[in-house]
């Protein structure tokens, strides 16, 4: 019976490849927003943490709009219970990205976008002490990123092929790391990391498209990778992230996902992940020139 | 002088009057999802001689249908589109012609603009009439090589008016939409 079921997935899945996707769950794809439009997200995190005996929760607030037919950028906030003794506020984030390349044909793109994104962080590197903590593991992280753990700096490069059957997408960013508010980060983290990622998505439904009203359901796989670069300190990870996404009313989205490591030798807090996230966007909202 | 100005702008009027962009069927690059859909529409919603819009969202194609009297601006439209991230792949125009002369490269005005007719054999074009844009980002860029090498004037990689239409005119400058039929 599930096998059957299985299959059933499987080959509806291949006939319904016809027209691919490229609204990432996890990266973002070389295309932009649609000019003078605005996304508003909430995206939350829920994953296991091996020292404590509670569960890890991010909540990231964010907007996104687009300024020109090339220039979009996203503002994030950051609140987790994961470096804090409590829920807190944690940071927050800018991001920018130029579309630089776009070929178009009919069903079919190309597209290329250079990206930069600034975090500024208000976590310590280490979880605080618990008052009488007898249980208390130990904290084992050589991970840092821009969402939440490290302020720091990125800039990266993201090409994305729209294929009548398939859209792929490649990103590589370069991340550094700087101190974050309050507290200076310990030797033993990286202060430089490279990112990288393969995405992949399909239209599982509808079939046919038939209104805008229709809800849609796409299906994405997505490879994400981070190597640490400093010396001593080199390390690595590739997450696997496949991810469920609904599309209500051409305007709005939900997302869920499940990441986990595939492989590496990165000691990490977060190496496995759920991702719930809701999208609004807003078209036109600033009159035309 | 202020007569002349007034008297053309009356010609201007009529002229909009009785010859009329009806419809369009545009046809988007680039583009599967709904939201990108969604997205274009809603641009092209926002043209002021936009009327209503029916969209085909298995070919990407959208109607417009446009408000009578009012001034079509087809390099608006094309700036919608690319607004929304996407380009178009072809743009179809329905235009209402009153014994019209077109021979192979000759410029018509038409509906306040000028059209430059490009691969049609002499003909008049009476009635209600479709002539595709041919202008650069008007077509794919394959379509837009293809034209490109069947003509050698300027004026068809510019899309404006140059020494090619009118040896020695004035009108250099002065924005040319090349169509087909």
């Amino acid at each position: 019976m599930l096998k059957q079921l299985f299959l059933f997935f499987a080959f509806t899945g291949a006939a319904a490849a016809a027209q691919a996707q490229e609204l990432y769950v996890y990266t973002e794809p070389a295309s932009n927003m649609a000019v003078n439009s605005l996304g508003v997200r909430v995206t939350s995190k829920l994953f296991p943490m091996d020292h404590v005996d509670y569960k890890g929760y991010r909540l990231q607030p964010e907007v996104m709009f687009g300024f020109s037919k090339k220039l979009m950028l996203h503002a994030s906030t950051y609140f987790s219970n994961m470096m804090q003794k409590q829920f807190e506020f944690e940071g927050a984030s800018v991001y920018a990205k130029y579309r630089f390349i776009s070929l178009d044909d009919v069903q079919s793109h190309f597209r290329m976008a250079a990206f930069v994104k600034g975090a500024l962080i208000n976590n310590p590197y280490m979880p605080p002490m618990r008052d009488h903590d007898h249980a208390a593991k130990p904290y084992n992280n050589e991970e840092l990123d821009l969402d939440g753990s490290s302020s720091g700096v990125s800039g990266g490069i993201i090409a994305t092929q729209l294929l009548h059957k398939l859209a792929l997408s490649g990103t590589v960013a370069y991340d550094r790391y700087m101190r974050n508010t309050k507290d200076e980060m310990p030797l033993f983290f990286s202060k430089n990391a490279l990112n990288y990622s393969l995405s992949a998505g399909y239209l599982l439904f509808p079939r046919k498209y038939k209104n805008y009203k229709q809800t849609n359901v796409n299906l994405y796989v997505e490879f994400l990778g981070k190597s640490n670069l400093d010396q001593y300190r080199r390390n690595y990870y590739v997450d696997a992230a496949p991810a469920v996404q609904l599309i209500i009313n051409s305007n709005s989205r939900v997302d869920f996902g499940y990441r986990w490591q595939l492989y590496g030798n990165m000691d990490r807090v977060m190496d496995r992940s759920f991702l719930l996230r809701y999208e609004f966007n807003f078209y036109n909202i600033r009159k035309q020139q | 002088m202020k007569t002349i100005l007034i008297a053309i702008a009356f010609i201007g009027a009529q002229l909009t009057a009785s010859a009329q962009y009806k419809k369009a069927a545009l046809q988007a690059a680039g583009l599967t999802c709904a939201m990108c859909s969604n997205a274009t529409q809603k641009a092209l919603k926002t043209l002021p001689f936009v009327d209503k819009i029916d969209t085909d969202l298995n070919t990407t194609t959208f109607i417009l249908h446009f408000k009578p009297n009012t001034a079509v601006n087809l390099d608006q439209i094309r700036q919608k589109v690319e607004g929304a991230g996407f380009s178009v792949a072809t743009l179809k125009v329905t235009a209402n012609f009153d014994q019209v002369k077109v021979e192979n490269d000759t410029h018509i005005p038409f509906a306040g603009q000028t059209l430059h007719f490009m691969n049609v054999k002499p003909q008049v074009l009476q009635g209600e009439k479709e002539v595709t844009v041919i202008d650069k980002d008007f077509v794919t860029s394959k379509v837009y090589k293809k034209y490109s090498a069947q003509t050698k004037m300027t004026c068809y990689a510019t899309g404006t008016m140059a020494e090619c239409c009118q040896p020695g005119a004035k009108t250099a400058g002065k924005r040319v939409y090349h169509v087909t039929i």
